[in-house]
């Protein structure tokens, strides 16, 4: 406290960070429950945000503020942001979510809460955060140890990742406000603002796009259209759900009354692209075409044996040896197929070698 | 069949040797049962002298390589001889366990 009188501070403002140290505890208790209330409301609703943190102002903190407008204040309880909540996002829409999240939590001080994002005129860049002046709502949390608790306001603050790390920036060039900024470098400060401002809504606009591009791959899907759906992760993702491969892997496992393992079959999708798919509807060919040649492939590894456990993958890895093969990729692409899938290893060649001499065992396509 | 476990510290290394079969499987499992239900996080299975497994292997390696991984620990199987690769590769074990 001591030292806090060399920051010239007046009787008023001594007495309030004499208020605010006795207060501490209460701060510190209702910071508690009401960041648990946040992130927990943001873990219920499904929400990925970069981070979401909580503190009770320092004493220095305090301090500083009250050195910069100490006569602005009557009252310790006029200054909002003892407690603060922090929530920065990924995109520009989530701020909003959280926002409404925060309504359905916590009693919104509607004329003391500030959308920094539309105080800016058209032609103008800067600070760009929500910030909401809180109360909790009555009768939420009753503490008799601290019954102060429930009328002390907090401020949260909402903004995505980028606003975020401008407002770190400029908070760590120590000036407060724009006025302090020498002309030259508010100017770029302000420059980049808008940069990030654009930044943000273009990566929402990608998230939009991406959104529906995935709900118009699945319905393309589902509704069978597979020739006109490129084999991309999506596609084939949504492929995958409809087990393609299913009929075949019974009719492989049938034979020796095998059960099957259900595996991801996604590491394929990179084979069939080297096997040269470049649609769904390649796929399917790929199936009709080569179904019958993979199952006798099949049936030949595993009908002289007692074994009975298959994985997921028995139809679909032998279709890619039968299709790589007919497509005259020879051992060479086996051993890269095999690569994609394993790993690389001297063993890979072995493996390819004696599936192309089963393959013309069988009579199958080679080249 | 017999299993050696050289070291059974937090990366525990076990040597698999002869067959397994429907008549030892039940043994073998037994035998590998403190990798399921301890805590490594890094287990490899030296199958160099491992001559042969049935679908019972099989299976028991599926549920160590569950259980490994579900305490997000990995497992591999190194030194594998030819003729028991095939075994993996015929019924695509070897797109799931991690072979050296």
């Amino acid at each position: 406290m001591e030292a806090m009188k060399d920051r010239g501070l007046d009787m008023h403002c001594m007495m309030m960070l004499e208020e605010f140290e006795q207060l501490r505890p209460a701060l510190e208790r209702m910071q508690k429950w009401a960041f648990a209330q946040v992130k927990q409301a943001i873990d219920k609703a499904g929400l990925m945000v970069t981070a979401c943190e909580s503190r009770v102002k320092t004493e220095d903190s305090l301090a500083g503020k009250l050195e910069l407008k100490g006569s602005k204040y009557a009252f310790l309880s006029d200054i909002t942001d003892l407690v603060g909540i922090r929530v920065i996002t990924l995109y520009s829409a989530d701020v909003d979510k959280i926002a409404a999240l925060v309504e359905n939590l916590f009693t919104v001080d509607w004329e003391q809460s500030v959308d920094k994002r539309k105080n800016h005129s058209l032609d103008s860049f800067g600070y760009n955060s929500l910030h909401y002046i809180c109360r909790i709502p009555e009768g939420a949390y009753v503490d008799p140890e601290c019954p102060e608790v429930a009328g002390i306001r907090f401020e949260v603050q909402m903004r995505t990742t980028l606003q975020h790390i401008w407002a770190a920036i400029y908070h760590d060039t120590g000036y407060k406000s724009d006025v302090e900024v020498p002309r030259d470098y508010l100017r770029s400060l302000n420059r980049l603002a808008g940069m990030l401002e654009l930044a943000d809504d273009e990566f929402s606009r990608i998230r939009n796009g991406i959104t529906d591009y995935r709900r118009k791959v699945q319905r393309m899907v589902s509704s069978g259209h597979f020739e006109d759906v490129l084999l991309d992760g999506d596609a084939f993702r949504s492929y995958l759900a409809l087990h393609p491969f299913d009929r075949l892997n019974h009719s492989i496992a049938a034979v020796n009354q095998a059960e099957i393992h259900e595996i991801s079959l996604f590491p394929y999708l990179e084979v069939l692209h080297e096997i040269g798919c470049k649609t769904l509807g390649d796929v399917e060919k790929m199936i009709r075409d080569f179904g019958e040649d993979a199952y006798r492939m099949a049936v030949h590894q595993i009908g002289g044996t007692d074994i009975d456990i298959l994985t997921s993958s028995i139809g679909l890895q032998n279709l890619c040896n039968v299709a790589m093969l007919s497509k005259g990729g020879g051992v060479n692409g086996l051993e890269k197929m095999y690569e994609i899938l394993s790993g690389p290893s001297p063993y890979n060649r072995h493996r390819a070698e004696r599936a192309l001499a089963q393959a013309r065992l069988l009579g199958i396509k080679t080249e | 069949m017999e299993v050696k476990v050289i070291s059974p510290e937090d990366k525990v290394l076990v040597r698999i040797m002869g067959r397994v079969d429907t008549t030892n499987a039940a043994r073998f499992q037994e035998e590998l049962g403190f990798i399921i239900n301890g805590q490594m996080k890094d287990v490899e299975l030296d199958c160099t002298d491992l001559e042969y497994t049935s679908s019972q292997g099989l299976r028991v390696f599926l549920m160590l390589q569950k259980a490994v991984q579900g305490r997000g620990g990995k497992m591999v199987l190194t030194h594998m001889q030819t003729q028991v690769k095939e075994v993996f590769d015929i019924t695509g074990f070897s797109n799931i366990i991690r072979i050296l």
